[in-house]
C-alpha cells in the first residue's frame, strides 16, 4: 500500500446516470482495521458508491484509492487487494459447498494446495462438513451467506466491501454474521458495510449516512448521537435525513 | 490459464447436474436428424394426376403408361374434357393435368410436332416445379423411345437437338433431399447451440448475481470469456458427432471428406455465432431477452443460408445480404465435406470469408463484454 494510509480514500467522487444524480459529490476517509458502515434509505446511493470503489462502475468525477490503488488505472490491482459481497448470494447453488470454494480459490488464483488446505479450514470454521458435498441452495440463508463472505475472502484481502449483507436473514443469523465481521477486524481488517438496519448500525465503529446521493451525516455512532441529540442510532437517521430534506 | 481451467470445470459440473442438458446435448440432434431427415423433403412423391385423352391412341396410351408407372404420380382419373380437369385441379383432387390432343398419334407419325399439355397445381411452387421437371423428363424418354420407333439410327439420335433438358444430378444422384439435409441440420444445431447456449449461460450468472462477484475478483476479460465457450464448444462438438452419427446409422449418410476439416473449420464458424452469443448477453438482462436477440440474428442466419431455399432463387438484393451471413459459408463448407469430400483447398474462398466474420464478430462482441458493469 502506498500514499496517505488510509484503505479508502474518497474525494468529490460523483456518479451520473442520465440527469439522474446517484452518488453525489461525497468524500470520505477509510481507517486501515475499521468498521465503517454506510447507511441510508434504498437509492441513497449506497450501492452505487461500493461499485465504483470495488472497479465495477466508472465514476462520472471525483478521485479515489482503494488499498491506495486509483479507481480509474488500477482497479485490476484493487482486485486483488479486496472481498466483495452483494445483496445476493453469489453462490453457484447448482454446485456443492465444497466445489463454490474449489471454484472461488481457483479463480482467485490460489494453487491446488492451498485450495485443498483452504477448503478444509473453512469447512471446519464454518462447521459445514457434514454438508460439504450437499448442493448450496439447500443450505439456510444464514449458512449461505456465511459461506458467501468465506469464499469472498480465499485470497485474504485486507479491504472487504459488504453491499447489505445481511438483508432477509433472520436475526439470529445477522448476529452470527456480524461475529464474523469481528473476527476479520481482529485479523487487521477493514471492513466497510452498507446497511439499513440500525442495529448493525451500532458495529460500526464509524457511520455515514446518505440521502439522495449526499452524506448528510458522518461520525463515531457515540458522536452522532451527541450531535442529534439522539438516544439511539434509530432518531439520528431520521433527523439526519429529515433535516437534510429540510435544507434543500 | 489455471483460472479458465476452474471456469471450464465449473460450467461442466453445472451441465452435467441440469438433466435436461443431457438431453439437449444428446437427444435432440437425434430427434431433430430423425424427424427432419424424414419430413423435410423436396422429393416429390405421389403427385395426383389426371389425364384428358382427346386421341385415344396407343400412343396417347403410352403416355398414359409412362406416366403410371413411376412412383412419382398416381394415375387418378381419366377425363373427359379440359375443363373436366380443370375443375379437379380446382377442387386440389389431382395436381397435375395431361391433356393430349386430338390426332396426336398422327400428328406424331407425320411429324407435325403435336403438343402435349400439362397443366400444374402452383400452389406449392416447390413440388410443381419438381413434377414440372418429371413431366419433362417422361416426355423426353417418350420422344427418344418413339424415335428409335420409328427407325432412327441410335449414331443419329444421339446427335440430334433435343429441346428438353434432363437435368444431371451430380453427389445427390436420386435427388433426394435428405443428403442436403442432414449436413444442414448438423449446421443449423451447431449454430443454436453456441449461440444460444452461451448467451443464457452468461445472463443467467449476471441474474443470479454470481457474473458481478467473478467481476470483483482478479480474473482477465479473456479468461472469463474462454472459461464460457471453451465448455460450449465441447458441448457442441458432442451435439455433432451425435448428429453424425444419427445421420449416418439412420440414414446411412456418412461424412465422405475429412472429419478433422469438418471439426476445424465448424471452429472457425463458431466463432461468429459464439460472438452473437456473447453479444446478446452484452446487451441483455434476462435470459429470455438473450434468447430473443440471439433467436433474431439466428433465424436470419439459417433462412438465408441456403438450407431451405435456394440463395439462386432469392431477390438479388437480398442475395447480396446473403453474403454477410457466415452460416451461408458454412452450409456451401459442411455440404461440400459430408456428400463430396472436397478438400480445404477447394473451400479457401468460403473458409476466409467465415474466419472473416468470425474474427471480426467474436473480437466486437468480447470487446463489449467489458469487466466494468456500466
Amino acid at each position: 500500500m502506498r500514499s496517505n494510509g488510509y484503505a479508502v480514500e474518497v474525494e468529490n467522487l460523483t456518479r451520473i446516470f442520465g440527469d439522474f444524480k446517484a452518488v453525489n459529490d461525497i468524500s470520505f476517509q477509510v481507517e486501515k482495521g475499521e468498521i465503517f458502515g454506510f447507511l441510508g434509505a434504498n437509492g441513497a446511493g449506497k450501492t452505487t458508491t461500493i461499485r465504483m470503489l470495488c472497479g465495477l462502475l466508472l465514476p462520472s468525477s471525483g478521485q479515489a484509492t482503494v488499498a491506495g490503488f486509483d479507481i480509474y488505472k488500477e482497479y485490476e490491482k484493487i482486485k486483488q487487494h479486496i472481498g466483495y459481497m452483494s445483496q445476493k448470494f453469489s453462490l453457484y447453488e447448482d454446485l456443492t459447498v465444497r466445489e463454490n470454494i474449489e471454484f472461488y480459490g481457483g479463480v482467485y488464483g490460489l494453487s491446488r494446495k492451498e485450495i485443498s488446505d483452504r477448503t478444509k479450514e473453512l469447512l471446519d470454521y464454518l462447521n459445514l462438513n457434514q454438508q460439504a458435498d450437499h448442493l448450496t441452495k439447500s443450505l439456510p440463508v444464514g449458512w449461505k451467506q456465511r459461506l458467501a463472505l468465506s469464499t469472498a475472502l480465499l485470497h485474504n484481502p485486507p479491504i472487504i466491501f459488504l453491499d447489505e449483507p445481511t438483508s432477509g436473514v433472520d436475526p439470529v443469523s445477522r448476529r452470527n454474521f456480524w461475529l464474523l465481521i469481528y473476527e476479520l477486524v481482529e485479523q487487521g481488517k477493514t471492513v466497510f458495510v452498507t446497511t439499513h438496519f440500525m442495529d448493525e448500525a451500532e458495529y460500526c465503529h464509524r457511520l455515514s449516512i446518505m440521502k439522495d446521493g449526499r452524506i448528510e451525516a458522518m461520525g463515531k455512532p457515540r458522536e452522532l448521537k451527541i450531535k442529534y441529540s439522539a438516544d439511539n442510532l434509530n432518531d439520528v437517521f431520521l433527523k439526519a435525513v429529515q433535516g437534510g430534506a429540510a435544507n434543500e | 490459464m489455471h483460472r479458465v481451467l476452474y471456469l471450464v470445470q465449473k460450467e461442466f459440473r453445472q451441465i452435467l447436474r441440469e438433466k435436461a442438458f443431457i438431453g439437449i446435448i444428446f437427444v435432440m440432434p437425434f430427434i431433430q436428424i430423425v424427424v427432419l431427415g424424414f419430413a423435410i423433403t423436396t422429393d416429390v412423391k405421389n403427385v395426383t394426376l389426371g389425364v384428358v385423352d382427346y386421341d385415344k391412341s396407343s400412343a396417347s396410351r403410352r403416355i398414359i403408361d409412362a406416366f403410371d408407372k413411376t412412383s412419382s404420380f398416381i394415375y387418378m382419373y381419366n377425363l373427359e374434357s379440359e375443363k373436366a380437369a380443370q375443375k379437379k385441379l380446382d377442387e386440389g383432387l389431382i395436381k397435375v393435368a395431361i391433356i393430349i390432343p386430338e390426332n396426336f398419334e398422327r400428328d406424331l407419325r407425320s411429324a407435325h410436332a403435336p403438343v402435349v399439355q400439362a397443366l400444374i397445381d402452383g400452389v406449392d411452387g416447390n413440388s410443381a416445379g419438381v413434377a414440372t421437371a418429371y413431366v419433362s423428363q417422361i416426355a423426353r424418354k417418350l420422344q427418344i423411345e418413339w424415335l428409335q420407333d420409328a427407325g432412327v439410327a441410335p449414331q443419329v439420335l444421339s446427335k440430334m437437338h433435343l429441346t428438353q433438358i434432363e437435368p444431371r444430378m451430380l453427389y445427390n444422384a436420386s435427388l433426394e433431399s435428405k443428403n442436403n439435409i442432414i449436413p444442414g441440420i448438423i449446421a443449423v444445431l451447431l449454430t443454436m447451440i453456441t449461440a444460444f447456449l452461451t448467451g443464457m449461460s452468461i445472463v443467467r450468472e449476471k441474474e443470479i448475481g454470481t457474473l458481478e462477484q467473478l467481476m470483483v475478483t482478479p480474473i482477465k476479460n479473456y479468461e472469463l470469456i474462454l472459461g464460457k465457450i471453451i465448455p460450449f464448444i465441447i458441448v457442441a462438438f458432442l451435439l455433432m458427432l451425435v448428429g453424425i452419427l444419427a445421420g449416418g446409422l439412420i440414414f446411412g449418410i456418412w461424412v465422405k471428406g475429412s472429419i478433422v476439416l469438418l471439426f476445424a473449420l465448424s471452429i472457425l464458424f463458431s466463432l461468429s455465432t459464439l460472438g452473437l452469443g456473447i453479444f446478446a448477453s452484452t446487451v441483455s438482462k434476462t435470459q429470455q431477452q438473450a434468447m430473443f436477440i440471439a433467436w433474431f440474428f439466428a433465424i436470419f442466419a439459417i433462412l438465408l443460408s441456403g438450407f431451405f431455399i435456394p440463395i439462386q432463387n432469392m431477390p438479388d438484393w437480398v442475395q447480396v445480404v446473403t453474403y454477410l451471413n457466415p452460416l451461408r459459408y458454412f452450409i456451401v463448407i459442411i455440404r461440400e465435406i459430408y456428400l463430396k469430400g472436397t478438400p480445404l483447398v477447394y473451400l479457401l474462398n468460403e473458409t476466409l470469408a467465415m474466419g472473416i466474420f468470425g474474427l471480426v464478430t467474436f473480437t466486437l462482441a468480447s470487446l463489449r463484454f467489458h469487466k466494468r458493469l456500466s
